[in-house]
């Protein structure tokens, strides 16, 4: 009976999870902290294996419906979630969509997906759609969440709005229908599901508006463009970085620390240079 | 649930803070007592049912077949991912399970973890002595552990109740 068992019966059947969780957590930020490529992929790799098809643990959009009626699960028998969804919020509100861009098992599928497929296959999409386009997912949150205050039925956006279910394999052939053409579209337009149309990747991108620990730009940025084109999430536009869109993917700080490539080293060496040649 | 929402002014008379569930299930009683021909309606404490084999009223000495109950009223305390999950259970006299109905859930997985028949048929069978372990001799559903966890532990939990405080005595000792 609930209130009769122990913390070490509670803790025992989770300890296994917990502790992987917390291993992969650490894999996950070493990978983000050390700016490692080899490392971004050992965690997206980790991410669709464990994550998805092993624990099948994704915050859906039933998170955030939550929220709305502070329904939650029991601490004591939960403690992965909580630490879970304790980490996304965190790591959110300090660096920004950084679940959307390493933890997130779907995310990490496309994102290996893009690496494997051929370039030319790509299609990129013009950058004036695509600054409408990302708007699309804050309109699907705002719309399941009033559909869910009106008809309480979590069930349908689980298994329509989001893909998460696909990763405990249970769908009906719609479902897979539907998974189906989402990922071939995919093929041709990289992460197009959480670039434009995650409703969880909204909601989160609501709460990086606050992120504390934000990339640096130099004075050079108002005018290279480098970033801004190696950028495969439109999070660039011009000097600034648009935080909502931006999931802290690395590629443009790998560029900042890039001497050869970065003008501002550039045009540091150059000045130096010139001191030195002209003394 | 509409039929829930239209039954549910006359659950006010039972308690106050019960968790409404449907005070006289009939359908899925005959589905857990196929031989039972009539059934106590739902009283005492815990709250519950009785299940008989002969008219009671006739024979007022006959013992019952078993006792069902609804896990929302042993356990309201338990949870799942989204709210108690609403489970009748039946269990004979000897403290063996004769089947469990999922009546109603609200978990956003349940589509494929509570809901289909396959869930409720494997605790039949089970005693209230068994350890209902999810992995073990509870099937495990990836994606919707909350909820296999908590209909498990609500179902052992209830029965558990149940038989210490209305099974014979020479059953639970």
């Amino acid at each position: 009976m609930g209130a009769s068992e122990t913390w070490g019966e509670i803790l025992r059947p989770q300890a296994l999870d917990l502790s992987l969780f917390a291993a992969f957590v650490a894999l996950a930020m070493v990978s983000f902290f050390r700016k490692s490529v080899r490392l971004k992929y050992v965690t997206l790799t980790a991410a669709v294996g464990y994550l998805g098809f092993y624990k099948s643990s994704l915050m859906s959009i039933s998170d955030v419906f939550r929220l709305a009626d502070l329904s939650l699960p029991p601490f004591t028998y939960s403690l992965a979630w909580y630490l879970f969804s304790g980490f996304v919020v965190v790591s959110t509100v300090l660096w920004g969509r950084l679940y959307c861009g390493r933890v997130c098992a779907f995310g990490a599928l496309t994102q290996l997906m893009d690496a494997v497929l051929p370039k030319k296959l790509r299609v990129d999409v013009p950058p004036a759609i695509e600054r409408r386009a990302i708007w699309i997912k804050y309109g699907l949150l705002a719309a399941l969440v009033l559909y869910y205050i009106v008809t309480k039925d979590l069930a349908r956006p689980v298994q329509y709005a989001e893909p998460f279910w696909m990763f405990s394999l249970f769908g009906t052939t719609p479902m897979w229908i539907g998974l189906g053409l989402l990922l071939l579209a995919t093929v041709f337009v990289r992460n197009l599901y959480c670039r434009f149309l995650c409703p969880v990747g909204a909601a989160l991108g609501i709460i990086s508006n606050l992120t504390v620990f934000r990339i640096k730009r130099w004075s050079e940025c108002k005018t290279c463009k480098i970033c801004e084109k190696t950028c495969e999430w439109g999070a660039i536009r011009g000097p600034k970085i648009v935080k909502t869109e931006c999931v802290r993917c690395d590629d443009c700080e790998r560029l900042y620390m890039d001497q050869q490539k970065c003008p501002h080293w550039i045009i540091l060496r150059r000045k130096s240079d010139k001191l030195f040649s002209s003394a | 649930m509409a039929v829930l929402c239209s039954l549910a002014g006359s659950a006010g008379v039972l308690s106050a803070d019960r968790i409404y569930t449907n005070p006289n299930p009939q359908a899925e009683l005959k589905q857990l007592f196929p031989s039972a021909v009539a059934f106590s309606p739902l009283s005492g404490d815990p709250l519950h049912f009785k299940a008989y084999a002969v008219e009671p009223k006739t024979n007022p000495s006959a013992p019952p077949l078993g006792i069902a109950f609804w896990t929302t009223d042993l356990v309201p305390q338990e949870h799942g991912y989204h709210g108690p999950i609403h489970l009748l259970v039946g269990m004979n006299m000897s403290g063996t399970l004769t089947g469990v109905v999922v009546a109603y859930n609200s978990e956003p997985y349940g589509y494929f973890s509570v809901e289909p028949p396959k869930f409720a048929a494997q605790f039949k069978g089970k005693t209230f002595r068994d350890p209902f372990r999810v992995g073990g001799d509870v099937d495990a559903v990836s994606r919707a552990s909350i909820t296999i966890n908590s209909a498990a532990r609500a179902i052992r939990d209830s029965s558990r109740i149940v038989a210490q405080k209305l099974l014979p005595p020479e059953v639970t000792k």
